[in-house]
């Protein structure tokens, strides 16, 4: 059976887990490994969340849009947000089904250790073609056999 | 205390600075990839400066909120700041431009890594994440150098900007009042100013040049001719509503 406490945490960690990253409209942001630490203390929420890359423009966005969601959970009156310093985000973070969807939806790949991933429309290998991309946590790169631009996120 | 907040300001506002200048260039470097590069690097910088105000906010018992930093950002009177001239000189030289990049992000480093394992711990928590992206700063100087200086028109304008920075260059590790002691308490390795060595050694290496002028900067009590426009170009938008969130 579970406690009052226990389905109050549930249902933060599903208000959570509602939050999109503005860039990736659709992928939850603990899909996206930015969720540390969540701690609940009666009907205070404290969420510790890390940033991909610290200036990232997106940071305050993302606060604002946890704090909201988890405030609307009942039982939960007042919800603390704070940017961690450690530990670092590093993109083995990404769950797999955040990384089926960067590549269905944003044709973007997850780069993991120094290979270069393939392409996520054919499969095909990949080379590099610029270390800053659109944001800050993607470079470019270009698939040698679609010659399709993908965008690779990475640390 | 006073020395510790002073050594973290001189950071920070030396990032902001140079986080600024790079923004400058976007929209006008002279080709696509540079824009990405001179935003991306300018968005770390600032981002890192305002990782480095928190931590002098936190000093002074203030929580860390936007406003907060930008009232530390913005808003002290010139004496207070502790940036250099190094970071305060402003330009629309591009050459200028690529050699400042690469020497900023080299004395940045030996900054860095003069913090690491710093007994003030919240200073010590900052130093993985800030290298980790610095790493990709210093590879794009590095790519950019490595073209350029191996066609001679390029090479001989680069140098020549390398010459009149060179003057400069010592600024940006001027020590700040009492880091004898933070040295004795282990905030820092070593004075900033003894750090000027290694980046005079680098900036050897990289340019097959020795620059003149190293003799050690002194302090950082005051700021250059270019920080009053510099900063009032900084404040254009921001005065406008000070209050505002963005």
């Amino acid at each position: 059976m579970r406690t009052a406490a226990g389905s109050i945490a549930a249902a933060v960690d599903q208000a959570i887990a509602t939050v999109d990253d503005p860039e990736y409209p659709g992928i939850s942001i603990v899909d996206l490994g930015l969720v540390e630490t969540i701690d609940i203390d009666d009907a205070t929420a404290r969420i510790g969340l890390i940033p991909t890359f610290s200036g990232c423009p997106a940071l305050a966005l993302i606060a604002d849009d946890v704090t909201r969601a988890v405030n609307a959970v009942p039982g939960i009156a007042n919800t603390q947000v704070v940017w961690l310093r450690s530990p670092n985000w590093t993109a083995d973070r990404v769950s797999a089904v955040a990384k089926q969807a960067l590549a269905i939806d944003f044709t973007v790949a997850v780069r993991i250790g120094p290979d270069e991933p393939s392409c996520p429309r054919c499969g095909g290998d990949t080379s590099p073609r610029s270390p800053f991309g659109p944001s800050r946590c993607r470079s470019i790169s270009m698939c040698e056999s679609c010659r399709e631009t993908v965008e690779v996120m990475r640390r | 205390m006073i020395a510790l907040r002073d050594l973290i300001l001189a950071f920070a506002d030396d990032e902001h600075l140079i986080g600024q200048q790079h923004t400058e260039w976007i929209g006008v470097t002279p080709f696509l990839e540079e824009d990405l590069a001179f935003s991306s690097i300018g968005q770390d910088e600032l981002g890192h400066a305002a990782l480095l105000y928190e931590l002098a906010l936190e000093l002074d018992d203030l929580a860390p909120s936007d406003t907060a930093i930008d009232s530390l950002a913005y808003e002290r009177p010139s004496d207070e700041y502790r940036s250099s001239a190094f970071t305060e000189y402003t330009t629309n030289d591009w050459a200028e431009t690529i050699v400042r990049h690469w020497v900023y992000d080299q004395a940045e480093m030996l900054r860095w890594i003069n913090v690491t394992g710093s007994s003030h711990q919240p200073l010590a928590e900052i130093v993985d994440r800030v290298t980790a992206e610095e790493v990709y700063h210093r590879l794009h100087a590095d790519a950019i150098l490595d073209s350029l200086l191996a066609n001679a028109d390029a090479s001989s304008r680069l140098v020549d900007a390398l010459e009149r920075l060179a003057p400069l260059v010592p600024t940006v590790l001027a020590s700040v009042d009492g880091e004898d002691d933070l040295v004795k308490h282990r905030v820092i390795r070593q004075r900033t100013d003894t750090l000027l060595p290694d980046l005079v050694t680098n900036i050897d290496i990289r340019f097959g040049r020795t620059i003149t002028a190293p003799t050690p900067s002194v302090g950082r009590r005051s700021r250059s001719s270019s920080f009053a426009p510099l900063m009032s170009r900084m404040r254009e938008v921001f005065d406008i509503d000070p209050a505002a969130i963005w």
